[in-house]
Order: C-alpha cells, then sequence, then structure tokens
C-alpha cells in the first residue's frame, strides 16, 4: 500500500507565508511557521481529531465561525489568524470555563511543571476567574487500577484516554459515564482498567488526572533528567525515556519512534523499570562455597574461580547468551568460546539449530520488512505468533494499519489470538505443525485441487485455509510476521524455514516494495545475538564458522553426558527460559561448573551456578542491540551501576585475558568498533551515526551484497532490481511452482482422544522484572491449563479447576482449568517462563489431563462453571 | 391561513386515517406511483423548485441537501429524525400518530430521487405509542410493497428500520443520532464530514425531519412550483406550528409561512387567559432566541424571525405572559440544557452548568447586577465555540431574555437584598449568641 505523499503547500499565518504539507490540520501546520496553537484534546497518535477540547478555535478567511484548528486541514492559499482579539477572546474563554472545575491543586499535583493545562492556562488563559460558585466534587484519588491513579476533579474531559481504549489499544474498557457536567472516566462495570497498554493513558493524559501509582510524589520536574534508553525486556525494543532521579530510575516514557514503537510502551516496558532497585537484585559476585552455599565475593575471587573452570573445560565449554544481551556482549562471548577455548558449542536460540542457508535466506535484506510496513501492507499475516505477547508493542501497529489503513490481517496461530476479531481469515492449526501448516498454505495459494488432506496434516481446515489464501492472494505487498518457534521450537514437527522460504516466493515478497519478513525471536536481542555470531552454526555476520557446534538442545544433551563440562551463561536461564526442563535439570546437576551473569537468582541459578557475576540492568549498559526488523539501536547507561555491578562486556574481556586470548578493546567504543567491522553488513556503522534513532541495515546501500545466501529471485522467473542474487550459489529453494509435500498425518493428530496435543506460549507477563517489580508482582502468573470446553466436558473438567497435566515420564505440571471456545478440541495450551509449573516442566507433544483431588474440598468442587472466553 | 392550504393536517382526525386502507382510500401513495414513474432527478428537481426548507430547526434547503449525496453505487442512507426532542415541539408526534403512512411515503419518493437504498427512522423513545403506530403502518406498508424488495416493482429497493432512542435531547442533533442509531453513546460528531458525504456507517447519508418528509407527497402531487406559490418567497409552503404555554388553546396548527405572529397566538391558539398579557414568546422551540409582544406582529416565516434576532427552529410557539418571572424561565431552561449537554465539549459542559449555577444564586439573592454581565458574557463565550448547537441553544435564549428582560433580573435582586436586610445582621447576632 502506498504510504501517504503529500504536496507542499503554502499558507497564510497571521501574516506569514508558511509552507506545510497540504491536508496537515492547522494545529500542526503552523508549527511550519512557529506559531503554537494551543491543544488538549487533539493528539495525532489518536487518529482523526474529535474536536471536543474547543482550545485551539482560529479564524479562517472565509468561514464566518471560528474553527478548531485540530480539525481544519490546511489548503493552498487559507489565510489563518491565531491572534486576533476574536480569536484571543475565544482561547481565554475555553481555558476559563477548564478552570472553573479544575481544583487548581498544582502544588500537590504529580503533574505540576510537565503539565500542559499549566503551560496553556499561562500562555493563553484569562490570568483571573470569575467563577465563584462551588466546584464540581468527586471522591478521590482512586485506584483506576494498581497502577494508575485517577483524580476526576482534575480530569478537563478531553477524550484521550477513552479514544485510547476504544480505538487504539482496542481494549474497550473505558468510557465516559454519565452526561454534561456531570460526566467522568471509568470503566464500564467498574472493573479496574487492567489491559496490556493501559500505562499509555498516564502519559496521553494533558492534566493531572490520570497518574502513575509507581510515580506518585516520586519527584517533581525539577528534580529529575531524561535519559535515552531502549526498552530490552522483549524484542520490540520500544524507544524509552527514562526519569532519573538520584541515579534511580523513577518512571519510563516513551521516546516516539515512527519505525519502532509508534510512540507507545506496554504496561511491562513502562512499570517493570523497578526491578533495577529492588533487594532481590544482585549487587556482587557470589561463589558456591565447599558447602554448597553462593557466598558474596570479590571480582578477584569471583573472576580467578571463572577462569580457572573456563580453562580446565576448554573446548569442553558451551554458552548460552539470552535475555538483554548486546551485540557487543554477544561477540566477545563468541570470541572467548572459539578463539580462547576453541569451543563451537553457544547458542542464542533454545531450539535445535536451523539450516544455516535458511537462516541467511529469511535475513536477506531484500525479504526484511520493517515495522511501518505492517500499517501500509495490503495484508499482514500473522504466523504462530501472539503479537502482545512475543512482541506487545507491534500488535498496537497491526490494530492501527487494519483500523485507519484497512490492512487485511490474516491470522494462523495454533493457540487463538487476541488479533482474531480484527482478522479478516483465521486458522488454527495444530501445536508444533508449523512446517505442515505452510506446505498446506502453499498448496492452497497455488490453487492444490485437493486441500483436506493437507489440512489434515496440519490439523486445520480446508475452508480456514482457502480464507487465509484468499485474505492474501489479492494483496500486492504481504508482510509476514512469524516467531522463532516455528524454526524447529520445543514441539515443531520440522523446521519450517524451508517453508517460509517457499511462501515467501509466492507472495512475491522479495520483490514488493513494503513487503517482507519479520521474525520475532525468543530473546529481546536475539537478532543481534545471531548476527554477532551466537549460534553453533554460525559465525559474526552469519558467516560459516570454522567448526560446527551444539545447539542448545545438543548442549543439554552434552553436558548431562559428560561430552560438555562447564556452562556459561549470559542472561540466560534455561530452566526458566527453554523447553525440556527435565535434560536441562540433568545437565545442570552433570555439569563440572555453571558460570552465569545474572541480576536475580532464578531457580537454574540459584541451584547450579558455581559463579555467578551480578548483571547490569539495560538502563546501565552500554553498547549496540538490533532490533527484528534490522535496526541497530544504540544503548546508553542513564544511571552508575550499583553496589559491585560490572558492565559484562568487561567481565567477557577479562576472562579471555585470563584464558590467553586478550581481544584488546579496553573500552566498549572499542567493542562495537570491532562488532561493526566483524559484521560484514554492519560495516561502516559509526555510534554517532546511529544516534538516537538507530539504523536499519537491511536498507544500506549495499546490503544485499553483504548477507550471502539470500532466495535467488532469479528462479522465481521475476525480474529484479536489487542485488540480492549474489547468493545464487546457495542452495535455495525454489519457490515457484508451491511444493506438494506429501501429506504426513502426523500421529499427534490421530492421537485417541484420551491424551490431548500440547502447545505453549509465553505471555507477556511471564518475566522475572514481572515479578520482581512491586507495581507488577499482581500481574505475575500462574499456569492457567488452556483447552476447548469439549475436552473438559469429557475429561470432567470445569472453569477453574485445578488441572494435572502429565507427559513423558511422571512429569507432571499442575494448573486452573481455563476454557476457551476458539480452541480446537485434542489441544492443550501451557504457559512457559513463568516461576512455577511453567510449560517445559514437561515434554510433548502429547499429554493427559486430570482433575487434581484435593483433599480439602479446594476450588475445583466449589466453584461455578464460568462461560468459556473465546 | 385558508383551509385549502393544509396539506399535512388536511383531515387529519379523520378516522382510520392511520391504516392503510384509510389512507389509500384518501388517495395515498398515489404520489409516489406518480414519482416512481418520474427519473429520479425529475422527482429531485421537483423538491429544488419546491423551496422546501428543513422543518427541524436548520431551516436548510431540503432538495439541495439530498442533491449533495455523492453519486455512485455505494450503500446511500436516509434517515428521518423523528426524535423531536426540542421543548414545546410535539407536530411531529401528532402526524405520526395520526397519518404515519404520509411520513413512509416521503421517505420512499425522497429515498427514490436521492438514489437512496436504506432508510431509517429514529424516534424518541418517550414515543412509544407512535412507534407501535409506525410499526405497524410499516408492516402493511411492506405487505402492500411500498417499501422493501422492489417497491412496486421498481428497481428502487428500500428496506425501512424503525428504530427507538433511549431518551436524550442530544440525540435529535443529526450526528448524535447518527452515533446513537450506530449503537454508540449519542455525541455529536464533527462536521466536516457532513453526514451527506459520511454519515450512517461512515456512507452518504441524507438526514430530514418528520415534517420534512411528510410535506414531500403534497409537492410530488401538487407539483413543486405549485407548492412553492404557498408561503412567502424563501419560505415556501406551509408549518406546522405547536402552540403552548400561556394560551388558551394550545395545540398544533398549519399555517401557511408568513402568517402573522399575532393570529396564530391569538386567533387560533387563543392568546393569554384573559387579564393577561403576553410578556415573550419562542418563535421556535426553547432553544430560539425571545421575542417579545412588540414582535407580536412579525410574519411568522424564517427570513423575518431571523431578522427579528431569533429563528423559526421547529416551529413550536411558547407563550409566557406577565404572570411568571422571566428568571424562573430562564432557570427552567438552563437546567435542561445542563442536563441534556453531553459533556463532550468544554464551553457547552461547563457553560451550560456555570450558568445555571448563577441563575440559582440569582434567585437565592445572592447576586448583584454584575453578575448579569459575567452570565451575559459566558453566554457569548458559548456561542459559536461548541462542538454542535446544543451549548448555543441555551446561550442564545439565556442572552436574549438577560438583554430583553435586564430591569426585571435587577429588581428581582434588590427586592431580594431589600426583603432580607438584617439576614446578616441575623447570622451575625446567631454568631454571638453561640
Amino acid at each position: 500500500m502506498p504510504r501517504p505523499e503529500r504536496q507542499t503547500i503554502t499558507f497564510s499565518i497571521d501574516g506569514l507565508e508558511v509552507e506545510a504539507p497540504e491536508n496537515t490540520m492547522l494545529a500542526d501546520a503552523a508549527k511550519y511557521g512557529d506559531i503554537e496553537i494551543p491543544v488538549f484534546c487533539y493528539e495525532p497518535k489518536l487518529g482523526d481529531p474529535v474536536g471536543a477540547c474547543r482550545m485551539c478555535l482560529v479564524e479562517i478567511e472565509g468561514i464566518p465561525k471560528l474553527q478548531t484548528a485540530c480539525s481544519s486541514p490546511v489548503k493552498d492559499g487559507m489565510v489563518v489568524h491565531t491572534q486576533t482579539a476574536r480569536v484571543k477572546e475565544a482561547q481565554r474563554s475555553v481555558v476559563e470555563f477548564l478552570l472553573i472545575n479544575h481544583p487548581l491543586d498544582c502544588p500537590v499535583c504529580d503533574k505540576g511543571g510537565e503539565c500542559p493545562l499549566q503551560d496553556i492556562t499561562f500562555g493563553w488563559g484569562p490570568g483571573r476567574s470569575r467563577f465563584i460558585e462551588p466546584k464540581r466534587h468527586f471522591r478521590k484519588p482512586l485506584e483506576l487500577s494498581p497502577l494508575i491513579a485517577i483524580d476526576r476533579e482534575r480530569c478537563i474531559l478531553c477524550y484521550r484516554c477513552v479514544r485510547f481504549s476504544q480505538e487504539l489499544a482496542e481494549d474497550y474498557q473505558l468510557v465516559l459515564l454519565e452526561r454534561g457536567a456531570h460526566s467522568f472516566v471509568g470503566t464500564f462495570d467498574g472493573h479496574p482498567y487492567v489491559a496490556p497498554f493501559s500505562g499509555n493513558i498516564i502519559e496521553l493524559c494533558p492534566v493531572g488526572a490520570l497518574t502513575s501509582i509507581p510515580y506518585r510524589f516520586r519527584a517533581r520536574p525539577w528534580d529529575i533528567e531524561g535519559a535515552g534508553s531502549i526498552c530490552m525486556l522483549c524484542p520490540a525494543q520500544c524507544n524509552t525515556e527514562l526519569t532519573v532521579r538520584d541515579e534511580r530510575v523513577l518512571r519510563v516514557l516513551d521516546r516516539h519512534h515512527e519505525g519502532v514503537d509508534d510512540g507507545w510502551l506496554c504496561d511491562k516496558g513502562r512499570f517493570a523499570y523497578q526491578a533495577i532497585h529492588v533487594d532481590d537484585r544482585l549487587t556482587t559476585p557470589l561463589l558456591r562455597d565447599g558447602d554448597g552455599e553462593l557466598r558474596p565475593a570479590g571480582w578477584d575471587d569471583a573472576l580467578a574461580r571463572a577462569a580457572e573452570l573456563l580453562a580446565g573445560a576448554g573446548d569442553r565449554t558451551a554458552a548460552l547468551a539470552g535475555s538483554t544481551a548486546t551485540n557487543e556482549e554477544g561477540m566477545l562471548l563468541a570470541r572467548m568460546l572459539r578463539d580462547a577455548l576453541g569451543s563451537p558449542h553457544l547458542d542464542s536460540r533454545s531450539g535445535p539449530p536451523v539450516d544455516l542457508d535458511h537462516l541467511r535466506a529469511l535475513g536477506a535484506p531484500a525479504l526484511q520488512a520493517s515495522v511501518p510496513d505492517l500499517e501500509f501492507a495490503h495484508a499482514v499475516l500473522v504466523l504462530d505468533c501472539e503479537p502482545v505477547d512475543d512482541a506487545p508493542i507491534l500488535e498496537m501497529r497491526i490494530r492501527k494499519g487494519v483500523r485507519r489503513n484497512r490492512v487485511k490481517l490474516a491470522v494462523a496461530t495454533s493457540r487463538p489470538s487476541a488479533l482474531d476479531p480484527s482478522a479478516a481469515a483465521t486458522a488454527r492449526f495444530a501445536p508444533g505443525h508449523a512446517a505442515a501448516f505452510l506446505a498446506a498454505l502453499s498448496g492452497a495459494l497455488a490453487g492444490a485441487p485437493d486441500l483436506d488432506d493437507l489440512a489434515a496434516a496440519a490439523g486445520c481446515t480446508a475452508p480456514e485455509l482457502t480464507g487465509l489464501a484468499a485474505a492474501l492472494e489479492g494483496a500486492q505487498d504481504v508482510v509476514v510476521l512469524y516467531h522463532d518457534r516455528i524454526l524447529g521450537g520445543p514441539d515443531a514437527d520440522a523446521d519450517a524455514a524451508a517453508g517460509l522460504l517457499a511462501l515467501a516466493g509466492q507472495l512475491g515478497l522479495a520483490r514488493t516494495p513494503g513487503a517482507g519478513l519479520i521474525g520475532i525471536p525468543e530473546a529481546a536481542n536475539g537478532r543481534g545475538l545471531r548476527e554477532a555470531g551466537v549460534l553453533p552454526n554460525a559465525g559474526p555476520g552469519l558467516s560459516a564458522p570454522p567448526a560446527g557446534g551444539r545447539g542448545a538442545p545438543g548442549i543439554a544433551e552434552g553436558l548431562a553426558n559428560g561430552d560438555l563440562d562447564v556452562l556459561y551463561l549470559l542472561g540466560s536461564d534455561p530452566l526458566r527460559s527453554h523447553p525440556g526442563r527435565r535434560a536441562w535439570e540433568a545437565g545442570l546437576a552433570a555439569a563440572g561448573g555453571v558460570i552465569a551473569h545474572a541480576a536475580f537468582l532464578t531457580e537454574g541459578i540459584r541451584d547450579h551456578a558455581d559463579v555467578v557475576f551480578p548483571a547490569e540492568a539495560t538502563a546501565e549498559k552500554e553498547g549496540t542491540v538490533t532490533h527484528p526488523d534490522g535496526r541497530v539501536q544504540r544503548l546508553r547507561p542513564a544511571i552508575g551501576r550499583p553496589g559491585d555491578v560490572r558492565p559484562e562486556w568487561q567481565v567477557l574481556h577479562e576472562l579471555s585475558g585470563r584464558l590467553g586470548s586478550d581481544p584488546g578493546l579496553p573500552t566498549i567504543a572499542l567493542c562495537s568498533e570491532a562488532l561493526f567491522a566483524a559484521v560484514p553488513f554492519y560495516a561502516g556503522l559509526t555510534l554517532t551515526e546511529l544516534g538516537g534513532r538507530g539504523i536499519r541495515w537491511p536498507v544500506r546501500p549495499g546490503a544485499g551484497e553483504l548477507l550471502p545466501g539470500g532466495p535467488d529471485t532469479a528462479t522465481t522467473g521475476e525480474a529484479d532490481g536489487g542485488g540480492t542474487a549474489a547468493g545464487g550459489a546457495q542452495p535455495t529453494p525454489t519457490p515457484t511452482p508451491a511444493p506438494t509435500p506429501t501429506p504426513r498425518r502426523s500421529n499427534a493428530l490421530t492421537a485417541p482422544g484420551a491424551r490431548l496435543l500440547l502447545g505453549t506460549y509465553r505471555s507477556i507477563w511471564a518475566a522475572p522484572e514481572v515479578e520482581y517489580a512491586p507495581a507488577l508482582k499482581f500481574l505475575a502468573r500462574e499456569q492457567r491449563v488452556e483447552l476447548s470446553p469439549a475436552d473438559a466436558a469429557r475429561l470432567g473438567i470445569r472453569q477453574g479447576d485445578e488441572v494435572l497435566v502429565t507427559g513423558g515420564a511422571d512429569q507432571q505440571v499442575r494448573g486452573r482449568a481455563e476454557l476457551r471456545n476458539a480452541i480446537p478440541e485434542g489441544r492443550v495450551f501451557l504457559e512457559a517462563g513463568i516461576a512455577e509449573h511453567a510449560a517445559n516442566g514437561i515434554d510433548g507433544p502429547l499429554v493427559s489431563l486430570h482433575r487434581a483431588t484435593s483433599t480439602n474440598g479446594g476450588p475445583s468442587g466449589s466453584g461455578t462453571p464460568a462461560r468459556a472466553r473465546a | 391561513m385558508t383551509p385549502s392550504a393544509k396539506l399535512l393536517f388536511k383531515g387529519i382526525d379523520e378516522p382510520g386515517l392511520a391504516t392503510l386502507a384509510g389512507y389509500e382510500r384518501r388517495g395515498g401513495y398515489q404520489a409516489l406511483r406518480r414519482a416512481l414513474a418520474m427519473p429520479a432527478e425529475d422527482v429531485l428537481g421537483e423538491l429544488l423548485a419546491s423551496g422546501l426548507r428543513g422543518r427541524g430547526g436548520a431551516g436548510f434547503a431540503m432538495g439541495k441537501k439530498a442533491s449533495f449525496l455523492p453519486k455512485g453505487t455505494m450503500d446511500k442512507y436516509l434517515v428521518c429524525n423523528a426524535d423531536e426532542s426540542e421543548p414545546g415541539t410535539f407536530k411531529d408526534r401528532e402526524l405520526m400518530q395520526k397519518n404515519p403512512h404520509l411520513l413512509i411515503e416521503g421517505i420512499v419518493i425522497a429515498a427514490h430521487a436521492a438514489a437512496i437504498n436504506r432508510a431509517f427512522i429514529y424516534i424518541r423513545g418517550e414515543y412509544e405509542q407512535q412507534a407501535r403506530i409506525l410499526d405497524r403502518a410499516l408492516a402493511e406498508a411492506e405487505a402492500a410493497g411500498y417499501i422493501g424488495d422492489r417497491v412496486l416493482g421498481t428497481d428502487l429497493s428500500l428496506p425501512l428500520v424503525l428504530h427507538r432512542g433511549a431518551g436524550a435531547y442530544i440525540c435529535g442533533e443529526e450526528t448524535g443520532l447518527l452515533d446513537s442509531l450506530e449503537g454508540k453513546r449519542g455525541n455529536p460528531r464533527l462536521k466536516p464530514p457532513f453526514p451527506a458525504n459520511q454519515g450512517l456507517y461512515q456512507g452518504p447519508t441524507l438526514i430530514n425531519n418528520v415534517e420534512t418528509l411528510a410535506t414531500v407527497p403534497a409537492i410530488i402531487a401538487m407539483g413543486g412550483a405549485e407548492y412553492a406559490k404557498l408561503g412567502t418567497e424563501t419560505s415556501t409552503g406551509t408549518k406546522l406550528v405547536s402552540v403552548s404555554g400561556h394560551v388558551q388553546r394550545p395545540g398544533n396548527y398549519e399555517v401557511e409561512l408568513g402568517t402573522p405572529s399575532r393570529e396564530i397566538i391569538y386567533d387560533m391558539a387563543g392568546g393569554p387567559p384573559p387579564g393577561r398579557e403576553v410578556k415573550l414568546w419562542f418563535p421556535g422551540g426553547s432553544s430560539s432566541p425571545v421575542l417579545t409582544a412588540e414582535d407580536l406582529d412579525l410574519p411568522y416565516d424564517f427570513d423575518s424571525m431571523a431578522k427579528a434576532g431569533s429563528m423559526l427552529g421547529s416551529g413550536a410557539i411558547i407563550v409566557v405572559d406577565d404572570s411568571t418571572p422571566v428568571l424562573d424561565v430562564a432557570l427552567k431552561l438552563a437546567k435542561f440544557y445542563r442536563h441534556e449537554s453531553c459533556g463532550k465539549c468544554t464551553p457547552c459542559r461547563e457553560g451550560t452548568n456555570w450558568t445555571v449555577q448563577m441563575l440559582e444564586r440569582i434567585e437565592r439573592g445572592e447576586a448583584t447586577p454584575m453578575d448579569l454581565d459575567i452570565m451575559a458574557s459566558v453566554q457569548e463565550h458559548i456561542i459559536g465555540h461548541c462542538l454542535c448547537v446544543l451549548g448555543d441553544a441555551m446561550a442564545m435564549p439565556i442572552g436574549s431574555m438577560i438583554k430583553k428582560f435586564r430591569p426585571e433580573f435587577e429588581a428581582h435582586m434588590e427586592a431580594m437584598q431589600l426583603g432580607a436586610p438584617v439576614a446578616s445582621e441575623a447570622a451575625l447576632a446567631a454568631q454571638g449568641a453561640a
């Protein structure tokens, strides 16, 4: 879909001739002439203007009545006045009206000092009020949610928060209740406003009506400084501005980046900063004593012990990197393993390795869509990805595209998605059957005559396939948003990369501008770590490594059977984040040594680490990270490191030196330079160039030649202007004609009904930071066992019952039953990544369920069955 | 007015008129047959020629409004505004109750003229009886093929749905009505876009008042040019006038536009009870600026009312005689608008609330003439600054009352202060005793 292109026109404002893009709203166009028109309700991020506050009234020649500048598109030759007596009187009167019921309690209001109402009152108000009647009163402050306080007396009813809830986040919770001067903002039924994006309304509020409970009374604007940063709690890597007071992060605000977050944050990103400053955080190195206890130690001892373990293990060392590790840390880790220890066993993914040629093809610049492409594509296919959990802010972007640009949304997932109601077509395939599903979808797109067998192999239906194909077929540019889990996740049937590349060929993604793939990795910096060479089968820049190593599952196995000795964990706790907990428990127990960088003593670290280095928080880090759409972004420290925390890159550097292979990069800037030199497609980047906005490397000149193995578009027979044929020598899948795989009916799909097929997911709230941040604790998740009402009825399970899920050899996970109509029969979904009873406690693909027999009556017998949700 | 000029209320009390048989017996739906035999442009041409101005309040030329609808094959909507929520207005109620098929016929003809394929009647929630009558009439009309698929065998298909509102004044405002009809909270929308371009469900929409649409069959029957001969040059045709308040024969009267106001108030409605004089009157519903006894000889038409600083509005004359203090009228009125303000835009939400509070203070005797200046200035700050016209609907009559009856307000203030000169002393004494 073409981006809107606007012609520049000339209009007159207050006697100045000003050039502005045509049809820009006057409130924005005025800024081109350095003229400010005051607004309250107008916020371009919220979409169409509503003209409610009436603050922006201006005079437009030829129109008798004053007009709202927020809703008047500027035209060539328009003559606008913002300074006439008539306009000024209107502005003064609106400020007077707004203040008559406002408590004017600025001295005790959190917003004071950074309040648009204050600023506009000073700038445009009458200076005094003639109102002497009693003001309107409400009970205050009230908790709109555990995170947001609402003061209805301060509210000026600008509708911003309500519009956000109704039209942006589409959680439909906030409404205006009552009418006229009695209007107030609330939820329809009085429930707390708990939603993944609720915190944005705090920033949207132009007065002090909605304030952050964690930030309340912590600082005044003159006490604080702002520091640009990047949220590293998920791969969406939203740009943030941290509010810092006395070396503490007190608040997180959005740092609007159209190419990344569109100016929004999720609540995890907004409130998890509290976890930086909790007592649970590790601030000194720990060493395991002879008696098996972890005790604080000095750096010299810790480094010496780690070096000793590593030197002893040599090429029998393995490493996992995850969560917030930067590109530089990844590079140093890879160098330590490969150069200092001669070990090829390192991984930043949790599943089995993906074929390098496939990785290169999937990462080819011509195939990379950008985040804004989600908004302007003709169609978006969400493939086994739940955006609100996997990269929350992208869900808002997709909703925006559907709502404003009528993007056709196709959702193909195994677990029902929050985006289903917005989708033009949906398909539910069997968990772990992405490869079969992609083959089936390709078949449907190629017009295969009989889809039933293909559909059956994927566990979906033929009408679902034709529906998706219909949604995608007519679209010129399609963006496919997929999750890394399809490339051989915990319960995948096969590596779906070939199928994905074939689909990309069929849809012509490589040759259509604005079309492409966005792959969401597991780790926040998964793409950066991959490109820095933290893979068993790839060096920096996806180059072929000197020797192939074991992937994560192989590492667990190697540790358990003694092939490997020492495990180095950089921001990773496999018991928490990796599937196959049983295998990892065995591996960690058998390991000769475990060295970990960690901020918190999560289970795997607490029970198995011999050396623990205290990890930096993102706010303390320096380095670069890479967004899933290829944007290299820069992290800069906002606060100092607490206690004895040292930068991780320094620790890695020091250890390499002690192991006899000094990288010779004594500053982080030199590390970044070395990274840019080592990764061909980062070549020439500088930290200055990255600045605060980052750079998408796939669109840099010549990027196509720098990553070998891009899809050979010549084989598609299509004309192609780019230089992406450089990888022609690589074995590339032939996208057309679509492969017609032999339908392979997996045993799982024909299994007897007693057992269900297991799928896993990781919710937005499944993160240690959520458990450790006091404000977010209430959102920390407990296991819930999602299944269809029909299966539940058959198994005698009711909504809310406590359920035991059994898989593998006597492995059990306990959780509460959650009945969902949208789950097809024969499938059950468990949540991964949570502290207790996580999904990785059992091995699929088939599991059995039964109600937990509770001796004390328990919740299973007492609860009335609630209606199943969609 | 001569009886022959009666168009809408002709034989309105005839028994059985509300049934299809009764309506057809009187020649009902003949205009529709005639219109359907004409090309749509010609029907529109007749409407344009008639000069018919909207009877809902704004007085915009109906044919012109219909001609604004874009051409094309998209769904187009006609919405009949039967919310009739303006205080003092009850003409549409009588029309729908006694002659529902006239409205239905008018809707179908208008839909034909503007190439509309879906129609709705949005009726106010309080009109339960009228809604039942309309429902019955719609069923009859559908069975007889006047609405629904292929009207009378032509290519015109027009599903016509009756929707009952839930009782909010603001839903009589056309865009608030559309929001309400779409199932949302009835709040006015920003204009532009105007409903003719983006109205119901974002589609082109023609919105007309009941009376406007009910006039259409007569125009087709007699011809637009012939209709234009009725009334004055710029206010053609007849108008239903609801007369209420201090008159001896309140009710609906059909008059030719341009009839002297005195004739309507005194000759038809009987004027105030004996011994009382007209003090002020609202010529077009409660939201029109008030006129006084001096204005009684003005011709009752759109332009004369506008020239006098008021408006014809919905054609509802409310008469207030000299037995009622102007303050009571102002307070009643302001309270109504405060209650009905949707709260979306600032000047209306805060201005109506403030005005009521000031009027109450005046009533309690806690005000000075300076407060009248503030109140007048508040009205000026509302007028023209709001999202819709509800704010103006309070500010214009209140402003006019302050302007025209300032001495009476001041006399009240003085009387209240003179009447309780020792109030503060008594309070002081009470304090001293405590």
